[in-house]
């Protein structure tokens, strides 16, 4: 009996324990790692990244960004073309693309996808502005589109009729769709490469009802079956996928990168897709180093076995064919006042004073690897807007004129000035960053009080005005000014995106103006302008802009970083027979000599 | 009717005012002080009008009695509603959540107990001999380690390295968990293994310097078997009400665990219900929670009637 149970043991042992799931070389499945839930495959719920990345694998807009080429551009998608506007440019007219078919589902008769129609994006956005839906991308399009509000009223409280008519928003004929606008605003276009605004079979929201996050039926590249909230969502080739063809232009750092050597080839390059939802990023980071991720980030922790100094990549990642792709994103960290205390609204010495005295050379050291860029004004770099040589005046690190301005504001070495508020969340590194700023603070006199909340205490107190200084960061919408800008707009105080509350008149009206206005260098260089003139009145502490660096493994061909990555995974592919040759050598678990990057 | 079964019976009804009372404790918690959960559910370009709307549609604008009305009532239909923050049912939730936390925190819990208990006989047995002192000199060692340092270790090493494991990962459905599982599982056992065989070893100890076991050894019983056959059984009792009042907790998974090795279990789902304010899922976990320990409770007295025949239920 005892050695049968200890065979028995040892049998099962070694049936599971040496078998570990093997890598896939027959299909070309592309293995991607994301680091938080997936709330469901629902446009009108695209409300955080990792959702919308997901939702965008299975749907498709009207319009999408231009896979190589930077600054971003429109594309149409699902449309032919971009749209003819009219002479007072309030009205967008589209002609949809013919022969788009929705994925095969039973939702249609048959369980055969029908045509994608007009109709179909007039429904997705009604969906979006439906209040029962509760989408929180309704900013988008709130106030724009002509009756769309009063129709989202008429519906407040009762179930919406979808064939009541909106003005702003009708299908011509089956392929014309027109917007009409209630003001001008070039940003529209933006809206219609977002998730929220992607199309949707009325059939299938009529009949699966609220389980329809769950079960996609979109018209994009991929499909996959019923989401099931589990850590791991699969999905494959359309099989029915519209003749759609990988880019033909690019730049010549492109090219010299080989981005267009697929230039004309047909979408989508891969059979399947592998998401694997991983909080940890150490986890992440050793699926990756394992070849069971394609791509990585770089865990705070581990930057420096990874990147050299010169930002180049070690021996030890060099070796097993990983490199490393360096770009800046589109976003912003600050530090807020809230300009409703009016210890800051009217203080315009104390805010630089401050400015002046935060250290960002060695914050950025101390919690960005020295990798970020930092921020002279709001807007950053890669859009208009954006001035390569400004720099602003208060974001030195400079002591004796910042205690010099201290004075001035009437703090003399911070004497008569009450101990400040600083509000945040209780991870390591946001204790860290906030205890870095209190002894920045306290170098002038300052004294800071940190609160560590959670994520949800945070959000009540900035949303209520609440908190007197916080730290935030900003990850752009779309690729303009405009949603930088707009963090500093009087009428979008909390709960909106203004946090800090910041609301002067002056900067309202040419905020007002300039956004209206169609891109192009004019408006950059009011935008710059403008982004200079309150940079200077210092209404936040301005940080960095981070820069993404990502990892990827030899066998990865045609990758390139986007902050709007939404959709993109239909330009990747993977050589199989590298990714074998890189397996079989057993190079990826293999003990190499690093040369270990220093600081 | 036995005593029994009304003793079990009369238990069960105790469950509708211990229930009203957990509804309120968590009608007080979520409802009355815990802040505007719309502030957190809006999104960052939320309006005021946005937030009002948000406020009337999930029903915060009510009385307090109607909400009050309303926790009582999901929790005697366990009918939970839809999650606010991931618009997901909150029952399908919870069964897609258990099915994981359960595949992995009933074979270790099951295997640390078994493990402990047979360590904790042997080291009574050779008591104060030196098969005693290294078995609890390993399990203070043991404890004195952070279960992160475990964690870290063994995937880096039996998982990254040797390849002898899953890095992470699930997948449903039996054979294809184990390959998941049986990482974690090995963690949970050794992680339990130092604090269960310390508080085992009291237990029996505590029993083997009774009466009953002076009476065997005068009657010339071998130590074998009064170990076996009247010491571990005199010392049910207190096993069983240590193992059965875990029981409950098991199916909230372990967070750690679940997240180090990205098991879609009730852990995570808990965690990030908290992070976004989530209330409705909050609510369920708590009341289910509430529900299973009183359940469990009460099978550990049925238990007691087994391991102990002088325990009667009345």
């Amino acid at each position: 009996m005892y050695k049968f149970g200890l065979s028995f043991v040892m049998a099962f042992m070694v049936l599971f324990t040496s078998c570990t799931k093997k890598q896939n070389f027959k299909e070309k499945v592309l293995q991607i790692n994301v680091s938080a839930k997936v709330k469901g495959l629902d446009p009108v719920n695209a409300g955080d990244t990792y959702s919308s990345n997901e939702i965008a694998r299975v749907y498709e807009g009207l319009l999408e960004y231009h896979y190589l080429k930077r600054p971003y551009e429109l594309i149409p998608n699902l449309a032919e073309a971009m749209p003819t506007v009219s002479d007072d440019e309030l009205t967008y007219t589209f002609k949809i693309k013919k022969g788009v078919m929705f994925h095969d589902n039973k939702c249609f008769p048959g369980g055969k996808g029908r045509e994608l129609k007009a109709q179909d994006f007039v429904y997705s956005i009604k969906r979006m502005a439906d209040l029962n839906n509760n989408s929180t991308g309704w900013w988008l399009l709130d106030g724009k589109i002509a009756g769309l509000n009063e129709w989202r009223e008429k519906y407040n409280g009762k179930p919406a009729n979808y064939d009541d008519k909106v003005e702003g928003l009708q299908a011509l004929d089956d392929y014309t769709l027109q917007f009409k606008l209630t003001t001008k605003y070039p940003q529209f276009l933006y809206s219609l490469a977002m998730v929220y605004t992607f199309a949707v079979p009325r059939e299938a929201v009529e009949m699966y009802g609220e389980e329809f996050l769950n079960n996609p039926v979109g018209t994009g590249a991929f499909m996959t079956g019923v989401y099931t909230q589990s850590n791991t969502i699969e999905y494959t080739k359309n099989p029915n996928y519209r003749d759609v063809r990988y880019p033909t232009e690019g730049s010549e750092a492109d090219k010299k990168k080989g981005l267009l050597k697929y230039a004309g080839k047909k979408l989508p390059l891969v059979d399947k897709i592998k998401v694997n939802i991983i909080t940890e990023s150490s986890t992440s980071f050793l699926k990756f180093k394992n070849g069971e991720a394609d791509f990585s980030a770089i865990p705070k922790d581990d930057f420096n076995e990874v990147v050299l100094p010169d930002k180049g990549i070690t021996d030890a990642f060099a070796k097993r064919g990983i490199s490393l792709e360096i770009t800046p994103d589109l976003d912003i960290t600050y530090i807020a006042f809230n300009h409703d205390d009016p210890l800051f609204k009217d203080n315009v010495k104390l805010r630089q004073a401050m400015n002046l005295a935060y250290n960002r050379v060695e914050a950025n050291k101390l919690f960005y690897n020295n990798t970020a860029i930092q921020a002279q004004t709001i807007i950053p770099p890669g859009i208009g807007g954006y001035q390569e040589d400004y720099e602003n005046p208060y974001h030195e690190y400079d002591l004796e004129k910042a205690k010099k301005l201290l004075a001035e504001a009437g703090y003399p070495e911070g004497k008569g000035l009450p101990t400040i508020n600083y509000e945040t969340t209780a991870t390591t590194v946001s204790r860290q960053m906030s205890e870095f700023f209190s002894k920045s603070m306290k170098d002038i006199g300052i004294n800071i009080k940190v609160n560590t909340n959670t994520w949800p205490q945070l959000t009540q107190k900035t949303k209520k005005r609440q908190a007197q200084m916080f730290g935030m960061a900003w990850l752009g919408d779309y690729p303009d000014g405009e949603n930088f800008l707009q963090l500093l707009y009087g009428p979008n105080a909390s709960p909106g995106p203004n946090g800090s509350n910041y609301n002067n008149a002056k900067f309202n009206s040419d905020f007002e103006r300039m956004k209206n206005m169609q891109p192009g260098p004019k408006r950059a260089k009011l935008y710059a302008q403008l982004a200079q003139r309150v940079a200077e009145q210092a209404p936040l502490i301005l940080g960095v802009h981070r820069t993404s660096y990502v990892l990827k493994h030899a066998w990865i061909k045609n990758y390139k970083f986007s902050t709007f990555n939404a959709g993109h995974a239909k330009y990747y592919d993977v050589d199989l027979e590298k990714k074998k040759e890189v397996f079989d050598s057993g190079i990826l678990t293999k003990e190499l000599e690093t040369k270990t990057a220093s600081n | 009717m036995s005593n029994n079964w009304n003793y079990i019976i009369r238990r069960i009804l105790y469950l509708i005012p211990v229930l009203l009372g957990v509804c309120f404790l968590v009608f007080i918690l979520f409802n009355v002080t815990a802040g505007d959960p719309v502030l957190m559910l809006l999104g960052k370009h939320g309006s005021p009008e946005q937030a009002a709307a948000l406020r009337e549609q999930l029903g915060l604008n009510q009385s307090w009695f109607m909400q009050y009305v309303d926790v009582v009532k999901s929790a005697f239909t366990f009918d939970f509603g839809r999650s606010w923050s991931t618009k997901q049912e909150i029952s399908s939730m919870i069964a897609h959540g258990a099915i994981p936390s359960l595949t992995l925190s009933l074979p270790a819990f099951f295997l640390s107990t078994v493990t402990s208990i047979l360590f904790a006989l042997l080291v009574a047995f050779y008591r104060g001999k030196g098969i005693d002192l290294f078995i609890r000199v390993t399990c203070i060692a043991m404890m004195s380690i952070s279960s992160l340092v475990y964690i870290l270790v063994f995937q880096y090493l039996l998982a990254y390295k040797w390849g002898l494991f899953e890095i992470s990962g699930y997948e449903f459905g039996f054979p294809n968990f184990i390959y998941y599982v049986l990482l974690p599982i090995i963690i949970w056992v050794i992680l339990s293994l130092g604090p269960d065989i310390r508080f085992y070893r009291t237990l029996i100890l505590d029993e083997i310097y009774q009466d009953y076991v002076r009476t065997a050894r005068a009657k010339g019983l071998t130590e074998k078997k009064i170990l076996f056959k009247h010491v571990l059984r005199n010392a049910m009792i207190p096993i069983v009400t240590y193992t059965v009042v875990q029981l409950p907790f098991l199916l909230l998974g372990a967070l750690l665990l679940e997240s180090f090795f990205s098991i879609p279990g009730l852990g995570g789902m808990t965690i990030n219900a908290l992070n976004s304010s989530d209330f409705p899922v909050l609510k369920a976990i708590t009341i289910l929670s509430a529900i299973a320990y009183i359940v469990f409770t009460l099978i550990q007295d049925i238990i007691y009637t087994i391991v102990d025949p002088r325990v009667k239920l009345q």
